[in-house]
């Protein structure tokens, strides 16, 4: 590929592209997203493909495998049109199908549909299933419509068109005005205004400035970045671009974690791609900018995805974090002038441009503006990647979109922010997602991952799991975070086992608060949040705990026991070969018992049994 | 003619060279700042969080180290506050509840008012100040020691876990180590460690004198600023 070496080459380029695609009479579209390929949906790439040709289709269906679609409850997924049809839980089976009747005939294939969880009623497309159509997708649309690895894909919905714009004839002053009052504000969890954020960094007077993409997600449970880049890598890169033209940067750096094999490998590509088309290096597309991007590879430390402790590790040294009194956009990278902001912060600024800050800020609450992504996992029927407007509430969140609780189970909280966030009672689900109020209520929005609890869920047992998580992933520079967030494992766990003592509850919020505040980077500030949250809105459960010597949810195994209820033992016996540990003993028709001593808890015999004959007390 | 910056410390105007640490100036002028990890002439990192102080600005404060925070003109900083006296004699129970054969600690624990420990004592040998790595790498150059593992095990290491050849020997380690000094009533064997305190007479904190340094004994054990300058 030539080179670009002009603003109307792109267009040209694009237009070309748009006449191609024309021929295409239908287009196939599968995820093939981290969470589709978990389910395989390479198979059923390669069966879809294989029967196109078979069929001798090749010419007029296009087979487009993207980046995650969000409903990965459904996966691996699929979606046709035109007709919007989708199909979910497939298998490499149903491609014989699929070709001859969909492709084919425009006849749907009704066992594959999705069928309403409440209603049981079959819905034929995309756009009826509620999953979707409670969404506000903005940056989420995109991972339908392209292939992350084909920049041609990019161009032909747009892409690079908010760049043009920006080098053709916008300031970077005015590129920073823009932003400014479109009221975007950091997604990594922060939630400092991006525009403020450039400015300040504008105004130092320094040659080399950088710009940074933070990708080096690491809560439990989410991966909004992820999807962001393995779907659309080349939006993020444009972002990187406006945001270095209105700093003054010639250089950025995009840094994301190993673990994410996919999103390094679209991203390289989607870098490589850009610059063989003259979109990323010296003079872009024959304008006097020059801007490059290199991709830095994480080595799988939470605590990197913290501001100082990434720019400490892209420098090549261990990841620890640095004081941060002096703010990172007068001394960030090589201590020179550094733009940090998310993957979805950078993904959200060439929409901005393109469409003008109030098309942004008319989304959105007053001090929170746009849209956000939260990956919703845990205790409801539909998990995946949910994007909304900001204000929505909580409830409509999980029960709109999530479809309520998945097994029955009343809920009873949700965890947002991750481990630095706090769980939220139900009582709270009518607050509108923000980040100011979610800040009041003693969470955060952090990235946006969002776990639902059901009553099967013990808060007690939660906040040890975070503990023990930031434990592990503390780095271990400040007294506060290392020996403080040990000391506070090692009472809750106390509190878990049944050890626990009044004055240890009193001693465990001093000690929370005593981290929060002294603390050297955010990690350890926000590491006492899940305990603070749980003690604050689930003080009885702790009681409960403490006093009682009680789990309330059954969940404590130190103190909990299993029994089996005689009047509903029948004898089967399948208990008793379930067991791993023996702990069942008994004659065959004749109630059975648990041996205490040997008994694990494990639970095995409780899903075995068909008689709800085992209690847990 | 060297540039100054001046600054207010618990109320007291403080002139101190441009760009040294808040608690370098406070040192300076006879104020102290409990502190631990910090060694004249190394790089501060700010790890044991003993110094934090109370940076007040725009209406509000925030509580911060201050051997990391560089003094700037019109700052005002609170160091012995009821908030910064209670954070810090939390941190000084959790550095003493992990290492209390260390004379250096029990002092630190005693200047900063702990008077009980509600933690199990764990007796480790070690509370990763840093102070022989900071040495051997920046006053000596050789790079002979180094963190190494993350959180939990975090610990001080040779390079593969072997003496280097390029290690000269020079013992500023352990010279420099908080803990090469055990408590005045000799070692505590595991499972009888206790809050010493016995020093508590040396430390002159008058209570209408608090924070003013009058160079007690208690710096002795650690090198305290004052004792090494």
């Amino acid at each position: 590929m030539r080179k670009l070496e002009h603003f109307e080459e792109l267009e040209n380029l694009r237009k070309k592209v748009v006449a191609q695609r024309e021929k295409i009479r239908s287009t196939v579209i599968i995820c093939g997203g981290s969470g589709c390929k978990a389910t395989r949906c390479l198979s059923v790439i390669d069966a879809v493909k294989k029967e196109i040709v078979k069929q001798g289709l090749g010419h007029e269906v296009l087979l487009r495998t993207t980046g995650c679609h969000g409903f990965c409850e459904q996966g691996p997924l699929m979606v046709v049109e035109p007709g919007n049809f989708f199909y979910g839980h497939l298998t490499a089976a149903d491609a014989q199908e699929i070709v001859s009747s969909t492709l084919k005939n425009g006849e749907v294939v009704d066992r594959l549909l999705y069928a309403d969880p409440l209603t049981g009623k079959k819905i034929k497309t995309e756009a009826e299933i509620p999953f979707y159509s409670a969404q506000d997708r903005q940056l989420l649309k995109y991972s339908k419509l392209l292939d992350p690895c084909s920049i041609e894909d990019y161009i032909a919905v747009g892409g690079y068109k908010a760049l043009v714009k920006t080098l053709t004839g916008i300031a970077p002053k005015t590129v920073i005005e823009e932003i400014k009052s479109s009221g975007l504000r950091g997604r990594g969890g922060g939630g400092f205004p991006t525009g403020r954020k450039w400015a300040e960094a504008r105004s130092v007077r320094e040659d080399e400035k950088y710009v940074v993409c933070n990708a080096d997600e690491g809560d439990p449970g989410a991966y909004m970045d992820r999807c962001v880049l393995e779907s659309n890598p080349h939006l993020v890169i444009e972002g990187m671009m406006i945001g270095a033209w209105a700093v003054g940067a010639r250089q950025g750096y995009i840094y994301v974690r190993n673990e994410y094999p996919l999103a390094v490998q679209h991203t390289r590509l989607a870098v490589k791609k850009a610059r063989e088309f003259g979109l990323l290096g010296e003079n872009i597309l024959g304008s006097p900018f020059s801007f490059d991007v290199d991709v830095a590879r994480g080595g799988g430390a939470f605590v990197c995805g913290e501001s100082t402790a990434l720019m400490t590790s892209l420098e090549g040294k261990v990841g620890e974090p640095r004081p941060k009194d002096i703010h990172t956009v007068k001394e960030g990278l090589w201590n020179k002038p550094t733009v940090l902001n998310n993957v979805e912060t950078w993904a959200n600024v060439p929409s901005i441009i393109v469409n003008g800050s109030g098309w942004f800020a008319s989304k959105g609450t007053r001090g929170s503006k746009g849209t956000k992504i939260f990956a919703l996992t845990g205790q409801v029927k539909n998990t995946g990647l949910v994007e909304i407007a900001m204000g929505t509430t909580l409830h409509d969140i999980i029960f709109k979109i999530g479809g309520g609780p998945k097994n029955g189970k009343a809920i009873k909280a949700v965890q947002t922010g991750g481990p630095s966030g706090g769980c939220l009672p139900v009582s709270k689900f009518e607050i509108p997602v923000d980040f100011d109020t979610l800040y009041e209520t003693g969470s955060i929005m952090g990235s946006g991952g969002m776990v639902v609890m059901d009553e099967g869920t013990c808060m007690v047992d939660v906040a040890k799991y975070f503990l023990k998580f930031l434990q592990d992933e503390s780095c271990g520079k400040c007294v506060p975070c290392r020996v403080g967030v040990d000391r506070m494992l090692e009472i809750v766990t106390d509190i878990a086992e049944g050890r626990g003592r009044r004055e240890q509850i009193s001693l465990l919020q001093e000690l929370a608060e005593t981290v929060a505040e002294t603390s050297l980077c955010g990690l350890g500030k926000t590491a006492p949040n899940p305990v603070l949250s749980t003690m604050r809105y689930f003080a009885d459960e702790y009681a409960a705990h403490v006093d009682e010597k009680r789990c309330p949810a059954g969940v404590c195994k130190e103190l909990i026991h299993y029994d089996i209820l005689a009047e509903k033992c029948t004898g089967c016996g399948v208990c008793l070969r379930s067991c791993p540990y023996d702990a069942i003993k008994g004659e065959k028709k004749k109630a059975h018992a648990i041996e205490e001593p040997i008994c694990r808890k494990c639970g095995i015999c409780i899903t075995e049994c068909k008689y709800d004959a085992i209690a847990v007390g | 003619m060297m540039q100054t910056v001046t600054l207010k410390i618990d109320g007291t105007p403080v002139r101190a060279a441009k760009g040294s640490s808040v608690l370098d100036a406070a040192i300076e002028c006879g104020i102290c700042i409990p502190h631990l990890c910090h060694v004249p002439f190394l790089k501060d990192t700010g790890a044991c969080r003993i110094c934090i102080v109370e940076n007040v600005r725009n209406g509000g404060s925030s509580v911060t180290a201050s051997c990391t925070l560089t003094a700037q003109e019109g700052m005002v900083i609170r160091t012995n506050t009821e908030k910064i006296q209670k954070l810090r004699r939390n941190i000084a129970e959790l550095l003493v509840a992990q290492a209390p054969n260390s004379k250096a600690v029990q002092d630190v624990a005693v200047r900063c008012g702990v008077k009980e420990v509600r933690y199990p004592f764990r007796n480790d040998n070690c509370i990763q100040c840093g102070r022989c790595v900071r040495y051997c790498t920046e006053m000596w150059r050789a790079n002979a020691l180094g963190f190494v593992g993350r959180g939990k095990n975090r610990r001080v290491e040779f390079p593969f876990a072997m003496r280097p050849e390029f290690c000269k020997n020079c013992g500023s380690c352990t010279l420099y180590c908080p803990m090469s000094v055990t408590p005045c009533g000799g070692p505590m064997k595991r499972g009888e460690e206790s809050l010493c305190g016995k020093c508590e007479s040396q430390t002159v904190m008058t209570p209408g004198m608090i924070g003013a340094c009058v160079r007690c004994d208690l710096g002795k054990g650690f090198q305290c600023t004052r004792h090494v300058l």
